[in-house]
């Protein structure tokens, strides 16, 4: 299970040295977690029985920690529970995690220790926390959750991205899932003014997922923290993406959604964040807008309408900064500033924008290219974003 | 003895000219035909006979062989049957050999003697007027469209019977029906699809799809529209028709050409509207690129040669169908091969379609799509495909209380006057239409004025356009001064050419 690791090789930007030498109950953990189906909850229910996690996996190795587990395959799936815990007792291999952290100089954090990212007694925290990156410091400011939608529209990545970047210039650490849409796009905004960030996945931190993300994933590497709970060489699994949302509520202060489906895993974010009492955010969308369905849900249930960046910083306790000035651009000309009215701070299609100002296409094309040049709106699948 | 008769065959959408040759012997009784005749031909013989005999003439109690010449190419169809009846009745001495000197027969026989409609008939005219034939005899009902050719005198045969008097005396030649077109070009290949007359005017709004269909139809530009269901996008392109420049004459000729040897002659003779061709997505290959099992026939490409192949719902044709397009548009011919024959059909049209915008259909600005689906979706209808299309144009519902647009009269005017401009402009060129200005004779032949130069680098630089996206751009900004009357391509022009090539779907 650990192949992939010893492949990968060190990790980049980490100092070894800075890391302080793992227990044997830190290196039982990780190996535990990355036992295929034992899960969160049978891991903390072995720690409870045994001594610590080191007694645990010598149980697992032992068999006697099959009558621990028994009650967790309940009357339906007892015909698993040997077939499981042969599999798990097989796969166990100490020494072998215990290389991958020291390799990959990573951190892990036990629960009931000190240094312990989440401080409060907040119930269903992982039993242990692992994390490879080049700032640990991060996880020492305050943290505000960026998540939403993998299927953001443009207008959702720009405010992703744009009150990341705010954040993390005001000193805030980003935390986010590193996924596809309003993740990624929260996390490259910390990256692009040099700040902190956390990316919480819900594989194990040798499985760079989505594929799509490699370059990020070293990007947040270097600008803070890749963490989760699982352990090494446990690929995407659908289960655990839910599960880990929980951490990501549990490790920041505040979390904003900044667009959700109305089903969506960024709405489980925001129903776990309500559980652990965070303050939740929600940025109020069109009601067209089906990637915004989740967020004007949130905030029908009591989430605060987000619509002034500062509003989360003044929620930390923190003084908003001096107001950035937006960039300088050309006063359009009669006809741009007609088309700008007709788009009213919405996407619009061209031929919507020709029949509501009237103007004749050639005209309207002329004009948006103009205004997409000077960077008062944005072309998208053939839609007109304003920018 | 020995008689032989001209006529010819259908390949394709062209004819082969055969030579009828008919041996009378004495000999057991017997019928015997070679020369790679199809089952139709072989079981001319009950045809023969019968109309022979039903004309009151004499069927020899002899041994018959008929060859068809030249050996080495398949002949299909019943149409020789009138030459192989005349072959045997000068073979027999019934008609003196001057009867049908320097001249070619075509028909397919009834029991009763009379002469029957064959398709293709006009391109087997063509063909045996290019062989030398003086006098090519058809039945009635072909003759209308064989007197197309000009070089060529067409005499029309109702039954054999009469058929028989006039050779022999080479007087009272029977005069044939003027053809009857119907109410508007019916029956014409480009005919709307259904009785309902429609017009452009009925279309709401769409302002940008309807400066789009224009456009293709005054350029000859390959046209996508995207959007979601009910947008009115094949509502839209359904109306295309309506507004296609006249075909010239030489182009109307090439059109009844294929639809004849298609079996569907124009009633009115010459086909006076473009064909327009809207395949349904269960289409077979063979049946959307030409081809067969046992006679090679024209596909969908080649019927909508000159005219407008429109593809509704693009996603739902098979892969396959959409791979296969790719070297007609590029070649504007289709090529097929099978068994022995390499045929070469004309594929020259323009493609229009339909889509929707995307896995979930909501389409852009509110597409729930990721886009790894998306991505899929268009990896589904083909990257080459999509890139073929000068104009992709994204289509939303109209807004509430969009007006009608003008009406297909007005529309069509001006694709007219396009047109003609066109024309001008490329009359020394092997082309006609700015879609198929070659990419490197675009800047001496259509150039750009200094303004649209300017916001042609801009765009270049916004949207990174690769060498063959510019050229379809630069085209269709052509197309659209063309619609202006300016003699120049402005700025506007590249701005809305470049604003209807969106990356759609
Ligand atoms: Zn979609």
């Amino acid at each position: 299970m650990t192949a992939a690791a010893d492949a990968t090789g060190p990790v980049p930007g980490h100092s070894p040295a800075s890391v302080p030498p793992l227990t044997d109950d830190q290196v039982a953990v990780v190996a535990l977690a990355g036992l295929e189906t034992l899960g969160h909850r049978r891991i903390r229910l072995l720690c409870a029985h045994y001594p610590g996690p080191a007694a645990a996996a010598r149980g697992i190795v032992a068999g006697t920690a099959r009558a621990v587990l028994a009650p967790t395959f309940g009357t339906a799936h007892a015909h698993l529970l040997d077939p499981c815990c042969a599999r798990w007792s097989r796969d166990l291999d100490l020494a072998a995690t215990r290389s991958t952290l020291e390799q990959r100089a990573a951190r892990v954090w036990l629960g009931n220790s000190p240094g312990f990212p989440v401080t409060e007694p907040l119930p269903d925290l992982p039993v242990a926390l692992v994390a490879e990156g080049a700032r640990a410091d991060a996880l020492d400011r305050p943290r505000v959750a960026i998540v939403g939608t993998r299927t953001a529209t443009p207008h959702g990545l720009a405010d992703a991205h744009d009150l990341a970047a705010t954040l993390a210039a005001a000193g805030v650490t980003v935390v986010s899932g590193l996924a596809l849409g309003i993740d990624g796009a929260a996390h490259a905004g910390v990256v692009a003014v040099g700040g902190t960030t956390i990316g919480v996945v819900a594989t194990g931190l040798d499985v760079e997922y989505p594929r799509r993300h490699r370059r990020l994933y070293a990007d947040v590497r270097a600008h803070g923290l890749v963490l989760g709970e699982t352990g090494y060489g446990v690929g995407p699994t659908p289960w655990r993406f839910p599960i880990r949302n929980r951490i990501i509520a549990a490790l920041a202060d505040v979390v904003v959604v900044v667009e959700a489906t109305r089903t969506g895993g960024a709405r489980i974010t925001a129903e776990h964040a309500l559980r652990y009492d965070r303050a939740v955010f929600a940025v109020p969308g069109s009601r067209r807008n089906p990637a915004a369905a989740g967020t004007n849900a949130l905030i029908a249930d009591g989430a605060h309408p987000l619509t002034d960046w500062d509003e989360v910083l003044l929620a930390l306790g923190m003084t908003p900064g001096a107001r950035r000035t937006p960039p300088l651009r050309p006063v359009p000309d009669p006809v741009g500033r007609a088309v700008l009215a007709a788009l009213g701070g919405e996407p619009a299609s061209p031929e919507q924008l020709a029949a509501r100002t009237r103007l004749d296409p050639e005209t309207v094309a002329l004009a948006l290219t103009t205004l997409t040049r000077t960077g008062w709106i944005t072309m998208h699948q053939g839609v007109v974003w304003p920018s | 003895m020995l008689a032989s008769v001209a006529s010819a065959t259908l390949l394709g959408v062209d004819g082969q000219p055969v030579t009828v040759e008919v041996h009378v012997s004495n000999g057991l009784p017997s019928y015997t035909v070679v020369g790679l005749p199809d089952t139709a031909i072989r079981e001319s013989r009950e045809r023969v006979r019968a109309a022979i005999l039903s004309a009151g003439l004499e069927w020899p109690q002899r041994r018959i062989t008929v060859n068809l010449a030249p050996g080495g190419v398949r002949k299909h169809g019943a149409g020789l049957d009138l030459a192989v009846a005349l072959g045997i009745l000068v073979a027999t001495e019934t008609l003196p050999p001057e009867a049908v000197r320097r001249t070619a027969a075509l028909g397919e026989l009834g029991l009763d003697g009379t002469v029957r409609p064959v398709p293709g008939t006009i391109a087997l005219v063509d063909t045996l007027a290019r062989a030398g034939v003086d006098r090519v005899v058809v039945p009635t009902g072909n003759a209308a469209e064989a007197a197309l050719v000009a070089s060529v005198c067409v005499r029309a045969a109702g039954d054999l019977a009469s058929l028989c008097t006039c050779l022999a005396d080479d007087v009272d030649w029977p005069d044939w029906p003027a053809p009857v077109a119907g109410p508007d070009g019916a029956g014409d290949p480009g005919a709307p699809p259904d009785d309902d007359e429609v017009d452009l005017a009925e279309v709401r709004g769409l302002a940008w799809a309807r400066r789009a269909l224009e456009t293709a139809a005054a350029g000859g530009h390959h046209l996508l529209l995207a959007g979601p269901p009910g947008a009115g996008k094949t509502m839209l392109a359904r109306r295309l028709p309506t507004i296609l420049p006249e075909l010239t004459p030489t182009d109307a000729l090439a059109v009844t050409r294929i639809h004849s040897a298609a079996g569907r002659a124009p009633v009115g003779g010459l086909a006076t509207r473009r064909p327009f061709r809207s395949p349904h997505h269960s289409v077979s290959v063979a049946a959307l690129i030409g081809g067969g099992s046992s006679r090679v026939t024209p596909g969908e490409v080649t019927l909508a040669h000159r005219g407008a192949l429109f593809l509704d719902e693009l996603g739902e044709f098979p892969p396959s169908a959409l791979e296969a397009l790719r070297q007609p548009l590029e070649e504007r011919v289709v090529r097929i091969s099978r068994q022995a024959d390499a045929l070469t059909f004309p594929a020259d049209f323009q493609l229009v379609a339909c889509t929707n915008p995307c896995p979930c259909g909501l389409g852009p600005p509110w597409c729930t799509c990721t886009d790894a689906q998306r991505a899929r979706y268009r990896r589904r209808l083909s990257a080459p495909l999509l890139d073929r299309f000068d104009l992709r144009v994204a289509v939303q519902p109209p807004e509430p209380g969009a007006p009608p647009g003008e009406s297909s009269a007005v529309v069509r005017e001006r694709v007219q006057a396009a047109v003609a401009r066109q024309h001008a402009r490329y009359c020394d060129h092997p082309f006609a239409r700015n879609a198929h200005v070659p990419a490197r004779a675009l800047a001496e032949l259509v150039p750009l004025s200094p303004d649209a130069t300017d916001a042609w680098l801009g765009e270049s630089d916004l949207r990174r356009l690769t060498g063959r996206g510019a050229a379809r751009i630069h085209r269709v900004a052509r197309t659209l001064a063309d619609l202006d009357d300016t003699p120049e391509i402005g700025a506007a022009h590249v701005a809305l050419a470049s604003m209807l090539r969106e990356d759609v779907p």
